[in-house]
């Protein structure tokens, strides 16, 4: 009797193993990408857009301003 | 043509090319499909192609102004050449900031040695050098004869970058757009990219003429600074 209940959890244990690396094996990839990760990345990789080109449009209007201003004196 | 006709053209461009950003982000976040693979993070393409195109564009002016300049030794040249290297590598900066971004979703790693990758930075570096060599020397014209050297080599990179994804095992993917069998994306993604590449490159010029009354104000600048010590 012990050794067929021993039996029977063994075989439960093994599928419920079997069972839950398949969910997990089919789950995580789904679950990756539900999550907000990839709308980050777009939205940072836009902003690093502006921002550089920004940066470049500052750049040239301050350097701009000091050769005026070197002209002017 | 005078630098006040230079600044006019550079502000039309500038203002075209801005508001053309505007249109661009609003097609790439509202108006394009999303690529059933990849999903949102493929929208990355939008900017990152035009600006890796507009990079090698403002290079190979930086190159060939150069070899023109070693040749006929035009100051006009030399101006040209390092305010397209500048564009170059203000382009090729948001190229290598945006690509792992896109990496670290699509491959799992923001950074990978492979060919494309690697010989990216190495033309960002060799633009860095170019301008590194340019105000290092103690003779300005002996820096302007370097950095033009520097900018020529550096643009042989290109047709390597290009055809690295062919030529080599890669894990960037090959050409979708500039390849013998024609474009393989879907219309309104073609679409998009077209608008980006236009837009990119309206920015470079405005900029770029922008940069070039800079370099013609700052000479005329230090030639009246000359004048009263000769």
């Amino acid at each position: 009797m012990i050794r067929r209940v021993l039996f029977l959890a063994a075989a439960l244990a093994a599928v419920c193993f079997v069972g839950a690396a398949d969910v997990s094996a089919l789950q995580s990839p789904a679950l990756g990408q539900q999550n907000l990760r990839p709308y980050w990345h777009v939205f940072a990789a836009y902003a690093i857009v502006i921002i550089v080109i920004g940066g470049w449009v500052v750049s040239i209007g301050r350097r701009l301003r000091q050769v005026e201003d070197r002209l002017v004196d | 043509m005078s630098t006040a006709g230079v600044r006019r053209g550079a502000t039309g461009f500038t203002l075209l090319g801005l508001a053309g950003l505007i249109g661009l982000f609003w097609m790439s976040f509202f108006w394009v499909s999303t690529e059933v693979n990849q999903g949102i993070v493929q929208r990355i393409f939008y900017v990152h192609v035009p600006a890796a195109w507009t990079s090698f564009l403002a290079i190979g002016i930086a190159a060939l102004c150069s070899g023109v300049y070693l040749w006929l030794r035009d100051e006009k040249l030399d101006r040209a050449a390092v305010c397209a290297a500048e564009g170059g590598l203000v382009f090729a900066t948001i190229v290598l900031l945006t690509g792992p971004l896109w990496g670290k979703i699509a491959w799992g790693t923001y950074w990978n040695w492979e060919p494309r990758l690697t010989l990216t930075l190495l033309l960002w570096f060799v633009f860095v050098g170019y301008f590194m060599v340019r105000n290092a020397t103690e003779d300005p014209e002996k820096g302007k004869r370097f950095a033009a050297v520097v900018a020529i080599v550096g643009a042989i990179d290109i047709p390597f970058i290009h055809l690295s994804v062919i030529w080599f095992r890669s894990l960037h993917p090959e050409p979708v757009v500039a390849k013998p069998d024609g474009p393989t994306l879907p219309g309104d993604m073609l679409a998009t990219l077209m608008v980006g590449l236009g837009v990119f490159t309206l920015l470079f010029l405005g900029l770029f003429l922008f940069r070039y009354a800079l370099e013609g104000l700052r000479s005329e600048a230090d030639l009246r600074a000359r004048r009263p010590a000769s």
